[in-house]
């Protein structure tokens, strides 16, 4: 039996359970079937790294007329990171929202949402990646209403907003890719499009169809100037689902959107669009970073972080974009491990500010005095996450950046290395903004509540994971490679 | 003035992206592959002899699966949050005896339309979605009639209500586990038996999405009743 189904509707079928069983048991089972899926994604990789790329016809008919899961390098990494990132979430879940009324609705919309990303990572069909992108932003929208106060479903209602007009986008985008070329397989299309060359498929019909559809995907990924909808919807969210949100959400339509680039091919996809792309990431980096050092709430801060973070993955636009394979592979690699750097350390940062909070009782930076003496280990896995953010060695994000950098050296593109530079240093001004509240000695007695030690070490653990992903980049660079365009030899 | 500019704006990128689109859909090249030749052929092979039941359940049978995922997930959120805002007495329901009337002769008139639907799916346009569009909508009339639909009421009645609404992913989910674990393909029906799986899987269907469309009017707070809900509100908790 193949385990590429097996990882769609394990956690579909926990989220039918998990509407089903009494809420008592929803934790446990929860935590339960996180480790049991980490295991089944784990399996994925290894198979993948042993066997190479695997493809998996749902209902037994092959693409065009069926769907296709496939898992390369790439959609096997997504689908362990999602684990990796997912299971301190349920463990923190699990036990910080125990007997509270919103864990009704939290562990449905959970599973929903793993089996949604799951099914992103893995498809190989537009139309069953619009499908899979609803049941994720639906998922999402839902969970951000889930606390019930105004501010809460005011943000809901923007980001389910702004995820329908980008899903709308891109299903217009689809249909006409549709009409013009006569399948919705990727591999198909990519194939149509590569041997019809220029002239052919630059085409006024699939040039519109691609600009609605990274337009869409654009505005779900939250790129400056369409990252509105955000700091409200992952600032005010439970402490999990927002570390969810930002470390995976986001991460969905931004994928989607580098499998679109790559199907379209260097002929439709011209540098100068790139750059913008690449220009929008770097307003995004400067912006978001200036925000987050503007805000007076702790979790929006982080939100904010997000907004910049973003920024840096679109690097990859322009630097994958020219002919020079080393840039391309430079590229390739450091946005993969950017992106897996900032998913870690980003859930751990909202899980720890989640802890912080709770700690103080109130959402603003400024209450945090006196913190450090009395809590050191919520501030510590902040710490660690923000590290990473920073881009210190031997943190994953320095690794990434330093990619990134070798990437634009070799491809000339010199500009980007301010960006790297500029965006590092404004993120620690940010997060030592929250030290310096935080290191200030404030009264002598402990007056600050407890968060229970699992939660403490759910968000110390993506912290480390962050740091130590840093150390150990090489090997899963390479898994990650399998299967790319990278590994044929054309970029 | 900002916001006649805002609008301006609005109405400026709206007609770019009208004529964009219709210069896309006028200027389309002629397609690589010819699917719907490939799905005619194909049907023949395929557990429902309709080519769209076929395409819908068969061909691309999980695309709907997670199609009906999405349907609940509408529905478990809708359920969350009116939970968390308890609701006062219901007063759903017009007092008006020829809605009444009328629905003692229209209901099982419609219930026999979405059977006849369902059923007739397999051969002609028709199908899951249709019949349970149908029963939702039998249900809307009886609650704007004042008709309570007492099995769904209280605990025992929310329990139920949820295993009904889960009902039909969890068959399709289990048809495709039981293939999966045959050796087969997902969602790869054995040939002798795809005409009854998919009979099977679109019954389930029916009754699901029949109640999550009902469940979604229900759940939805009334609009008169906006400005009187924190006067509900706080008889409720007196």
């Amino acid at each position: 039996m193949s385990l590429l189904p097996a990882l769609v509707m394990l956690p579909l079928s926990a989220a039918l359970a998990s509407t089903l069983l009494p809420l008592r048991w929803r934790g446990p089972l929860g935590v339960a079937l996180a480790v049991l899926l980490a295991g089944v994604a784990c399996g994925l990789l290894r198979t993948v790294v042993g066997d190479g790329p695997q493809a998996h016809a749902l209902g037994g008919w092959a693409p065009p007329l069926g769907i296709a899961l496939v898992a390369d390098g790439l959609a096997a990494g997504m689908v362990v990171l999602t684990a990796t990132v997912a299971l301190p979430c349920a463990l923190h879940a699990a036990l910080g929202l125990r007997g509270e009324a919103v864990e009704d609705g939290f562990w449905p919309l959970f599973w929903f949402m793993w089996a949604a990303l799951n099914g992103i990572w893995l498809s190989a069909d537009l139309f069953n990646l619009y499908v899979g992108l609803e049941l994720l932003g639906l998922a999402a929208v839902g969970l951000v209403a889930l606390k019930g106060s105004a501010g809460a479903l005011a943000a809901a209602m923007r980001y389910l907003l702004a995820a329908l007009l980008g899903s709308l986008a891109y299903l217009i985008g689809v249909a006409l890719l549709y009409a013009a070329w006569g399948s919705l397989a990727l591999a198909d299309l990519a194939g149509f499009m590569a041997e019809a060359g220029v002239a052919q498929s630059g085409s006024l019909t699939t040039l519109v169809a691609l600009g609605l559809m990274s337009a869409g995907l654009l505005l779900k990924t939250a790129l400056f100037p369409l990252h509105g909808w955000l700091p409200p919807a992952h600032g005010g969210a439970l402490p999990p689902v927002s570390a969810l949100l930002s470390a995976l959400v986001i991460k969905a339509s931004l994928y989607i959107l580098m499998r679109l680039w790559i199907m379209a091919g260097p002929a439709l996809t011209p540098l100068a669009l790139g750059w913008l792309l690449g220009a929008l990431g770097a307003a995004a980096v400067f912006w978001g970073g200036w925000m987050a050092l503007r805000q007076a709430r702790l979790k929006h801060l982080v939100a904010y972080s997000t907004v910049a973070q973003i920024g840096y993955l679109f690097l990859f636009f322009p630097l994958f974009g020219v002919a020079n394979m080393d840039a391309a592979r430079l590229a390739w690699d450091g946005t993969l491990l950017m992106l897996a750097a900032h998913a870690l350390a980003k859930a751990g940062m909202f899980l720890a500010a989640g802890n912080l909070v709770l700690a103080v009782g109130s959402p603003h930076i400024a209450d945090l005095t006196g913190i450090s003496r009395f809590r050191p280990l919520s501030l510590m896995s902040f710490g660690l996450a923000g590290v990473s953010l920073m881009g210190l060695p031997p943190s994953a994000g320095f690794t990434a950046k330093w990619l990134l950098l070798q990437s634009a050296l070799a491809s000339g593109q010199w500009v980007w290395i301010m960006v790297l530079v500029g965006g590092g240093l404004l993120s620690a001004a940010y997060v030592f903004r929250v030290f310096r509240h935080a290191f200030v000695e404030g009264p002598a007695r402990d007056r600050f509540a407890s968060p229970p030690l699992a939660l403490e070490l759910s968000a110390l653990a993506l912290g480390s994971a962050s740091i130590a992903l840093g150390l150990v980049a090489q090997a899963p660079l390479e898994w990650l490679r399998i299967g790319s365009p990278l590994a044929t030899g054309v970029p | 003035m900002k916001r006649y500019l805002l609008i301006l704006l609005a109405a400026l990128a709206s007609l770019a992206v009208c004529a964009a689109l219709a210069l896309a859909v006028i200027e389309r090249p002629e397609a690589r592959t010819d699917l719907p030749r490939v799905v005619a052929h194909s049907t023949e092979h395929a557990g429902a002899p309709h080519p769209i039941t076929a395409v819908l359940l068969d061909f691309r049978s999980y695309d709907t699966l997670l199609e009906v995922a999405v349907l609940l997930v509408a529905v478990v959120v809708a359920l969350a949050l009116r939970e968390a805002q308890p609701d006062g007495p219901d007063r759903m329901g017009l007092d008006n005896p020829l809605l009444r009337a009328v629905m003692s002769w229209l209901l099982p008139l419609m219930v026999l339309v979405a059977a006849y639907l369902l059923w007739a799916g397999s051969t002609r346009p028709g199908g899951a979605f249709q019949a349970a569009a149908v029963l939702a909508a039998a249900g809307v009339l009886l609650r704007l009639a004042g008709v309570r639909l007492g099995g769904f009421a209280g605990e025992r009645g929310a329990r139920r209500l949820r295993a009904l609404l889960v009902l039909g992913p969890a068959v399709f989910v289990a048809v495709g586990a039981g293939t999966a674990l045959g050796g087969r393909a997902f969602l790869d029906y054995p040939a002798d038996w795809a005409g009854g799986l998919i009979l099977a899987i679109e019954l389930a269907l029916t009754l699901s999405i029949a109640l999550a469309l009902l469940s979604l009017f229900r759940l939805a707070p009334p609009q008169s009743d906006v400005e009187r809900l924190p006067e509900r509100r706080r008889r409720t908790r007196e």
